[in-house]
């Protein structure tokens, strides 16, 4: 399937949504493997088709899997998500820390006090030091790119006239800024406790200890960008190949079980060999040539029916909601005119897409906003688009469509000389799969006189369009949720200050109204009261057409008959890497 | 040939000896090919097939941008086979109609190699008239400017430079979309081809110019031109159409080598590398897509592939046939 892969990729459900979760995990495929004591030894592979992963530096991780990876073999953060099925995995346990995390001040002050016995793999004991220093370098934001940008928000740290830390990271010497950042981030004298002094209350800031950007870092070992290649592990294991090939981890001696309550690692190596090409991949768990082999990403969307119907592959295949929403970002600045926006969203044949996506069986379900249903506190269908919209039709309401044509042909003619005469211009992933989506889209948009074109983008997707002068008349996108608040969500894809902001809105009629309501969201603390004003600035941002959301998808995963343990870990939205085991 | 045949025609010769231009023994020759009569009927018939698609399509009642999204199973893979109203059935993902593709697909294709051909054969022709009929200083020139172009590594150079050349085309308001990459593709293939096609050609004029007939011209007091277009160039055209009839196939395929890699023309617009590059991924589930498009394409390089080597035997006059 043409996977719109967001930068980041991961959402957590908190036990307030655990009856909708186990709900949907009931729905979808067996998810864990019978129960059989695990074994320790031998060689888990992963086959990847893409030639590496985008990142090993812990602060840079933003994608979900590599995140549910690392966090699984190699990097340990303060707190972590339990790696256990069901929507107990979301719940928050102390990892390096011995704690959650202690808020005080109005959740403005936060504690983490270090757990004894953990070690880097060269022996080296971890400090709060180490953690001050791994934190204060997402601030190099030249250096240590595409990692998650809140700490730089929240750290109480000032700013400069522009709006920028005064604070540049620590390749910088500048001991003014530095002493400013030990004061938001301060270690107690016994080096052993954390304290994060943050500009505003967070009531789960804890959750952004999941993430690699609060994770130790040894500052003598630090090559910047370059210690993106070999990071040191804290985990169980440690690289011992970074190759154009593999990435080959083995067991690190330095860690030790008793300090870690989180990782049990059976396997001696984990392998993730790089470059294969998917087909290739899916006829090896297919014909089961390696039964120790993973397939790291989905099978192809060709491939679903022979892994899912047939009972034969029963224990080695698993197919769950994930907490992407997809959608079609508007360059609003583009196209102003918002009856075109509409009539473009009324004119998408959304049935025939989902359809040759693998339909609801395997691609997900219609969009009714951009919050996905897996946040379920925040969630609500904004009766605005998809289901339980008035004017919904999956196939397309055309009458619709062209009545706002209509509309937009004296409202503003410039705008619709461009829809129906140059061409709306789509920016979207390169893939094979276009072959068959721009004929289906170009039938579908040519109902409403509405003309397509669209710009396939080779490589560097994601920085192609977020460049406002590269950026084309409608950006295919997905985002999920970082966790389980809608925080994470609509100020970062439409507020002026987030961090995915694709939509050019601002320069819209209604963001000014949109904004404020923002403003008032992120201050709420009563967390009902804030998730009923989530789920009406979806509805708003929907209503204002910033947004063509098209679906909430679904992932599968499946891997060969000798790989054991495998189950969803919820909140990362992937396989619980490190619970896996090898048989043979 | 039976000897029984060779007895039937020798009546016919009775009459007298009759004199026979070079065109007509290279026809007699060529028809006494079996193989590359056979060929050159195929050739021509997709050439017709291609130029006259929207007309065919329309006799046989198919059209190649209709969707039929509802016989489409879970996978994206037909629910129907052959069946008369789609000869060679339905395109899975998008239940286009495949022969109408194939028709209106090969339309681009062979657009590509045409123009390519045309292109690299008028500057190969240029250049290799000049270089080899005036031979010394000029011909050094351009004999290294081609050994130049022949060493570069044309593939790679194509596909790294195909996206920003094709936003330059792009941006400088020549053409938009699919037009920008067939101008960029034509430009670049003819750009890399000229240069084996005026190796050909000067080597022929060397030794074309030292013939009695030109050596009797100059002493009449024929000029430059007079002799490059009166007695040269008729002289050229038998391996220029070998030369044509074997490269057309030949970058008709680097044209679906280019779609294949997603670099040339982009969809909707079909081409038969499209056609094949969708069929790969459908290549387990539904064989027979990927076989009629590949059999196709194999078909069309091999029937223009025989033609150009009957057509050589023909015209080459030191062939024993």
């Amino acid at each position: 399937m043409s996977k719109l892969s967001a930068l980041r990729r991961a959402a957590v459900i908190t036990a307030s949504s655990a009856l909708a979760v186990s709900a949907v995990l009931v729905a979808g495929a067996p998810s864990a493997s019978a129960a059989v004591k695990p074994k320790t030894g031998g060689i888990l592979t992963f086959l990847e088709h893409t030639p590496r992963l985008d990142h090993y530096d812990p602060s840079r991780i933003y994608t979900g899997r590599d995140l549910a990876f690392m966090n699984s073999f190699m990097t340990r953060t303060l707190v972590a998500y339990n790696p256990v099925p069901g929507a107990a995995g979301a719940t928050l346990v102390a990892d390096l820390a011995t704690n959650t995390g202690i808020p005080s001040n109005a959740a403005k002050t936060w504690k983490f006090t270090l757990r004894p016995g953990t070690t880097f793999e060269d022996g080296k004991k971890i400090t709060c030091t180490d953690v001050q220093y791994g934190v204060s370098r997402v601030f190099a934001t030249d250096v240590i790119t595409d990692g998650p940008g809140y700490l730089q928000a929240w750290l109480n740290i000032p700013k400069d006239a522009d709006g920028n830390s005064v604070f540049k990271g620590p390749y910088v010497k500048d001991p003014a800024g530095l002493a400013a950042f030990k004061k938001a981030v301060s270690c107690s004298k016994d080096d052993r406790t954390i304290t994060f002094n943050l500009n505003k209350s967070v009531a789960d800031f804890n959750y952004l200890g999941t993430y690699g950007v609060i994770s130790p870092v040894q500052a003598k070992l630090d090559k910047g960008d370059k210690y993106d290649l070999r990071p040191q592990s804290t985990g169980p294991y440690k690289i011992a190949e970074n190759s154009k090939t593999q990435l080959r981890l083995v067991r690190n001696s330095k860690w030790s079980k008793a300090s870690d309550p989180v990782r049990t690692p059976y396997p001696d190596e984990v392998i993730i060999m790089f470059g294969y090409d998917e087909e290739v991949i899916d006829q090896i768990i297919l014909e089961d040539t390696i039964p120790t082999a993973v397939n790291f990403a989905e099978p192809l969307s060709t491939n679903n029916d022979k892994f899912f119907s047939d009972a034969a592959f029963k224990n080695r295949r698993m197919n769950n909601p994930d907490p992407y929403a997809r959608y079609f970002a508007f360059n609003v600045k583009a196209m102003p005119c918002i009856e075109i926006r509409q009539a473009m969203y009324y004119s998408r044949n959304a049935k025939a897409l989902l359809d040759y996506a693998g339909g609801e069986t395997y691609a997900g379900s219609f969009a009714t906003g951009v919050i996905s249903p897996l946040l379920a506190t925040d969630y609500a269908p904004t009766k605005v688009v998809g289901p339980g919209s008035p004017d919904f039709i999956p196939t397309g309401n055309i009458p619709k469509a062209l009545a706002l044509m209509e509309t937009a042909k004296t409202k503003c003619p410039a705008d619709y000389k461009k829809a129906t005469e140059t061409g709306i211009k789509f920016d979207v992933r390169s893939s094979v799969t276009l072959n068959d989506t721009i004929p289906i889209d170009t039938a579908a948009y040519a109902r409403a006189g509405i003309k397509v074109t669209f710009n396939p983008i080779a490589s560097g997707y994601y920085p192609t369009v977020m460049n406002p002068d590269k950026q084309s008349d409608i950006t295919a996108s997905g985002w999920g949720a970082d966790w389980a608040n809608a925080s994470t969500v609509i100020p970062e894809l439409f507020a002026s200050f987030g961090g995915f902001n694709i939509s050019q809105n601002t320069s819209d009629p209604a963001y000014a109204a949109f904004e404020k309501g923002v403003n008032t969201a992120m201050l709420t603390t009563d967390r009902k009261k804030q998730a009923a004003m989530w789920k009406a600035l979806d509805a708003q941002a929907m209503k204002n057409f910033w947004v063509l959301p098209t679906i909430f998808g679904k992932a599968q995963f499946v891997w060969g008959s000798q790989v054991g343990g495998v189950f969803f870990w919820v909140p990362q939205g992937n396989p619980a890497f490190g619970k896996m085991w090898v048989n043979d | 040939m039976s000897p029984k045949s060779e007895i039937a025609q020798i009546p016919l010769n009775v009459g007298g000896i009759q004199g026979r231009s070079p065109r007509q023994i290279a026809w007699m020759r060529f028809k006494r090919n079996k193989v590359g009569v056979g060929a050159a009927i195929v050739s021509i018939t997709i050439l017709l097939l291609s130029l006259f698609a929207p007309l065919v399509a329309k006799i046989i009642g198919v059209d190649p941008d209709t969707l039929n999204l509802d016989v489409l199973d879970v996978s994206g893979i037909p629910e129907v086979g052959f069946t008369w109203d789609h000869p060679l059935g339905l395109i899975p993902g998008t239940g286009r109609d495949f022969l109408a593709q194939l028709l209106y697909g090969s339309r681009i294709s062979f657009l590509i190699a045409i123009l390519t051909t045309v292109t690299a054969l008028t500057i190969g022709l240029f250049v290799g008239i000049i270089g080899g009929y005036f031979r010394g200083r000029i011909d050094n020139y351009l004999g290294r400017t081609t050994d130049f172009l022949l060493a570069f590594p044309a593939f790679f150079m194509i596909v790294a430079l195909n996206q920003p050349v094709v936003a330059r085309i792009e941006d400088s308001g020549i053409a938009q979309g699919n037009s920008a990459r067939i101008i960029f593709l034509v430009f670049f293939l003819s750009f890399f081809g000229w240069p084996g096609f005026s190796r050909l050609i000067r080597s022929q004029v060397l030794s074309l110019r030292e013939r009695e007939f030109v050596t009797a011209a100059q002493a009449m007091g024929a000029g430059r031109w007079r002799i490059i277009t009166k007695e040269l160039i008729p002289n050229l055209w038998a391996p220029v159409i070998v030369v044509v009839s074997l490269s057309l196939p030949g970058y008709l395929a680097a044209e679906a080598v280019y779609s294949f890699l997603g670099l040339g023309v982009q969809p909707p617009a079909s081409t038969w590398g499209i056609l094949l590059s969708n069929a790969t991924r459908y290549v387990t589930v539904m064989p027979s897509f990927f076989l009629i498009a590949a059999g196709s394409l194999v078909i069309v390089v091999l029937a223009f592939n025989l033609v150009g080597d009957a057509l050589r035997d023909a015209l080459d006059p030191k062939a024993d046939r």
